[in-house]
């Protein structure tokens, strides 16, 4: 990165990367309100809020109705597509008493426990998945 | 004078906050990523720093989407365990060292990097975790901490020359200090991980080694690392690595390895960790 890098190419190389969403400034501007939503739940008094009624919580943010629907369906993958950021999203997952590993595997496509055996076994192997164009 | 008298680096998952509160670090699952840390406990209970130098990112805890600093340093005096969604860690409160904050803040300013000047924060696991790695569980911290928060969550991070010309500037900056000061500094974050999308719980061991290979010895090679191969080799969450870079560049032209430890897996994250001095 010490030769300056070209904005567009920069940006462009991250869509070669099979199943993972770059928060890029794209995605920071479109997820903004969603995000800070999900920051408001740092507060105890707004999780209580939150728990008492979800669609009453999600009116008071200017979010679009995609995203409220996805927020409700707890669907992080389409919450990363709608702009989402996962240590934002983390305050969603955090108040519903999941770990890491286990909302983390939501969007892998596998159970929590076949998830769980794959990092005891040492992790997904990023053989095939660093790229798109080049397969490798 | 001030001087910097090593480096550590560590990952910081949560997960290992959990244990270490829990008093689960002896278990099947934790023990040998705990067992990894003993030396270094011991190592620093000798070393007695004076202050630490703590670079860690902010997991959207003290900073929203509001305010996004590349580079931030801590000058306040107290800094309290940040309420990230399941209530605040039962640590002590961190102490700053905020006549040294301030003074890097200020020579770091002067040397061209324009630093975010924080006097007011909560500090999340980036930071308590791995003071509970290092110091365990006292009543209060044994050393003094400045919190310097690094963005690695917004596109675009710095690039890792940047973070390891900061580094050489953070050196600069400590050596000129008047009083006699122990001083650490640490990196912490990574190895590999991938926390979103379909590829998540990527882990990449070859990578992560010969990233750790890469900070023995006076190969500045890392420094020039795009972030796309992070990205590709390491997972999205893999980029927390450049963070280390600070630390390697605060250690001058060539480093001597004290300690190392790697262990797979802590949650979705590959255990990465390392002390080097100034050779």
């Amino acid at each position: 990165m010490s030769d300056k890098a070209d904005i567009q190419d920069y940006l462009a190389a991250f869509d070669d990367i099979p199943g993972t969403r770059i928060y890029t400034a794209k995605r920071a501007r479109q997820g903004y309100h969603l995000n800070q939503f999900a920051m408001s739940l740092m507060k105890a008094e707004n999780r209580d809020a939150w728990k008492a009624d979800e669609k009453a919580y999600l009116e008071r943010w200017p979010m679009s109705e995609a995203q409220k629907q996805a927020v409700i369906a707890r669907d992080y993958n389409r919450l990363l597509d709608l702009g989402g950021n996962i240590y934002f999203l983390a305050k969603v997952f955090s108040t519903d008493g999941l770990s890491f590993v286990q909302a983390v595997s939501t969007m892998t496509g596998m159970t929590v426990e076949d998830y769980q055996a794959m990092m005891n076994a040492g992790g997904r192997s990023p053989k095939g998945v660093r790229s798109i164009k080049d397969a490798y | 004078m001030a001087r910097i008298s090593a480096g550590v680096a560590t990952s910081h998952v949560p997960l290992l906050g959990v244990a270490v509160d829990q008093c689960k670090t002896g278990d099947a699952y934790f023990g040998p990523i705990f067992a990894g840390y003993d030396w270094t406990k011991r190592w620093e209970a000798e070393q007695k720093p004076d202050v630490i130098v703590l670079v860690y990112n902010d997991h959207a805890s003290a900073f929203d989407a509001n305010i996004i600093p590349t580079f931030a340093i801590g000058t306040g005096e107290h800094f309290k365990p940040a309420d990230e969604g399941w209530g605040p860690r039962a640590v002590p409160d961190v102490s700053g060292h905020p006549d040294l904050a301030w003074h890097i803040a200020q020579s770091l300013i002067l040397d061209d990097f324009d630093m975010t000047i924080i006097n007011q924060m909560d500090v999340d696991h980036g930071l308590t975790v791995p003071l509970s790695m290092m110091f365990g569980t006292p009543a209060a911290w044994p050393v003094k901490v400045i919190p310097l928060a690094v963005n690695v969550v917004t596109y675009p991070v710095p690039s890792g020359n940047r973070c390891w010309m900061l580094g050489e500037a953070i050196r600069r900056a400590v050596e000129s200090f008047p009083e006699d000061l122990n001083v650490q500094i640490w990196g912490t974050g990574g190895m590999s991980h991938q926390l979103q999308g379909q590829r998540a719980g990527l882990i990449n061991a070859e990578w992560d080694n010969r990233f750790m290979d890469s900070l023995v010895g006076d190969s500045d090679a890392a420094r020039r690392i795009p972030h796309i191969e992070y990205l590709r080799e390491t997972g999205s969450e893999g980029i927390e690595m450049v963070m280390w870079l600070i630390m390697r560049g605060a250690l001058g032209q060539r480093t001597r390895l004290l300690h190392r430890h790697y262990h797979v897996p802590c949650s979705n994250t590959a255990i990465g960790h390392l002390v080097l001095e100034p050779d």
